[in-house]
């Protein structure tokens, strides 16, 4: 044992010292950190918003999230689509495991129950804000969704596991969401060039403003706010999707175990 | 100038607690703590970016991080103690 | 010019701190038996990762901003200023996407660790693999 613990204490130094080594005196990496800025990083900054070239930019003001669903759309696609497989294959490991209403859980005390219906409604309005200014502020789609994910976790605990079945957000219900959701981020995906093949002309797959070849787009403001075309309805979709997401998790993680042995024990 | 070192020293500090944090989640044995610990790490981490000026993921890791990861991870843990 | 040396200081220590969190991560990964010790593990080193991959995206200069626009709509002017003072807006989009599939596949290991206690009755790997000799840790 002893041979063993001291090639993995010598192991790890010998990573530690060569990596770091590598990067801050060699500077494999480049010269850590740089005074310029890199050229594609040049470019994303030079064509976020700029009105007079309207054939290179996607008029929106915040940068990262015009590279998530204009620039690298299909990056973005393909991750929600990988959180979306993820979702299904839990669902699926603990299918069959229903809970029927009964129990006397009581939850927590009054103090807390009433701490909560003051909170949660203003996590609920926060999450909403970052979600709808997701192009004008740092926020968007994702970040909103896990936000507001955090009120259906608090009302599981606090008040009890049946609470969210009573007031209607059922497990059916969420799986729909969220499978709206997705549909939504597609549809909106072939909007512009569903819109291109009414009107005679083409266009490409997640395109958002004209461009050289393909001139026809989404407006880049609805009456004065800069929504930047499709990525506004992809926030949207994406904040309902990614909420519906973690509360069927929750819902899941939240059965007792002894009955869920019980409906493992029966398919047996 | 004098402000800039002085975001630099804070950054210095919070990686530093962070790694402390992490050697302390790596070899507690109480798995209860070692979640607790990974949740300060993840505050160290969540202050770090705010500093570095990303505040998209800012926006994300606070919520997946402090909140969700901690969450499913005590649900797993109450789920598997040895109670037949 | 001993400014720029303390900054270069600094931030090696910065560097080499975020290298140690990787690396005793990656012990906790594959040497700990216990299956949530290693998903706490694995939680630390993707984030330790897109750390790192942040880490390289900041800029030098001073002040240094986000990359959003803050006039809108805007002229020459702001665009050019923005270029001078903003970090680099590529490692954040793709930060984001490291996350959420993390969170994804994190997600579903807590899924299949219950479902491996419901089957096996015990969290430990040694005794599911049924090596010989293993012991709780």
């Amino acid at each position: 044992m002893l041979l063993r613990r001291l090639i993995t204490v010598s192991a790890l130094i010998v990573f530690i010292v060569s990596t770091s080594y590598t990067i801050t005196v060699l500077n494999v990496l480049g010269e850590l950190p740089p005074r310029g800025l890199r050229p594609l990083a040049l470019w994303f900054l030079n064509t976020s918003i700029t009105p007079w070239l309207s054939y290179f930019s996607s008029m929106a003001p915040e940068t990262v999230t015009a590279i998530i669903w204009d620039y690298r759309g299909l990056d973005t696609l393909f991750e929600t689509a990988v959180f979306y497989f993820a979702i299904i294959a839990s669902i699926a490991l603990f299918r069959g495991i229903e809970e029927k209403h009964g129990g006397g859980y009581v939850g927590l005390s009054k103090i807390v129950r009433v701490v909560s219906k003051i909170l949660l409604p203003i996590n609920i309005v926060v999450a909403a804000s970052i979600a709808i200014h997701g192009t004008i502020t740092p926020g968007g789609g994702f970040q909103a969704g896990s936000a507001m994910a955090v009120s259906p976790l608090i009302l599981i605990i606090v008040f009890s596991r049946f609470f969210l079945k009573e007031k209607g957000l059922s497990k059916n219900l969420l799986i729909a969401l969220r499978g709206a959701g997705l549909v939504g981020i597609g549809v909106a995906s072939i909007l512009a060039l569903a819109l291109g093949l009414l009107y005679g002309g083409y266009a490409f797959i997640f395109q958002n403003q004209p461009k050289e070849t393909a001139p026809i787009g989404l407006p880049p403001d609805v009456l004065g706010f800069p929504t930047a075309g499709t990525l506004f309805i992809f926030n949207m979709c994406e904040f309902i999707a990614v909420f519906a997401g973690f509360t069927i998790i929750f819902i899941l993680l939240s059965i007792p175990e002894d009955v869920a042995r019980e409906a493992l024990h029966g398919e047996h | 100038m004098l402000e800039a070192s002085f975001t630099l020293f804070l950054m210095m500090l919070l990686s530093i607690i962070s790694t402390i944090a992490v050697y302390l989640a790596v070899t507690e044995r109480n798995l209860l703590r070692a979640v607790l610990f990974s949740a300060l790490q993840s505050m160290c981490y969540a202050f770090l970016y705010y500093i570095l000026m990303a505040p998209d993921i800012v926006l994300v890791y606070i919520p997946v991080s402090i909140g969700l990861y901690p969450a499913a991870i005590l649900f797993l843990i109450r789920k598997t103690k040895e109670c037949e | 010019m001993v400014s720029i040396n303390l900054y270069m200081f600094t931030f090696s220590i910065i560097v080499i701190s975020l290298i140690v969190n990787l690396a005793i991560s990656l012990y906790g990964v594959l040497l700990k038996p216990n299956i949530v010790k290693k998903i706490i593990s694995l939680t630390i080193l993707g984030d330790s990762a897109n750390t790192f991959a942040i880490l390289v995206g900041y800029r030098a200069t001073y002040p240094v901003s986000p990359p959003v626009q803050v006039n809108v709509p805007p002229s020459p002017s702001d665009v050019y200023q923005l270029t001078g003072l903003s970090v680099d807006p590529l490692p954040q989009a793709l930060v984001l996407t490291a996350i959420v599939i993390g969170l994804a596949v994190n997600v579903f290991l807590i899924f299949l660790a219950i479902q491996t206690y419901r089957l096996y009755g015990t969290l430990n790997m040694r005794e599911i693999a049924g090596v010989k000799g293993g012991q709780h840790e």
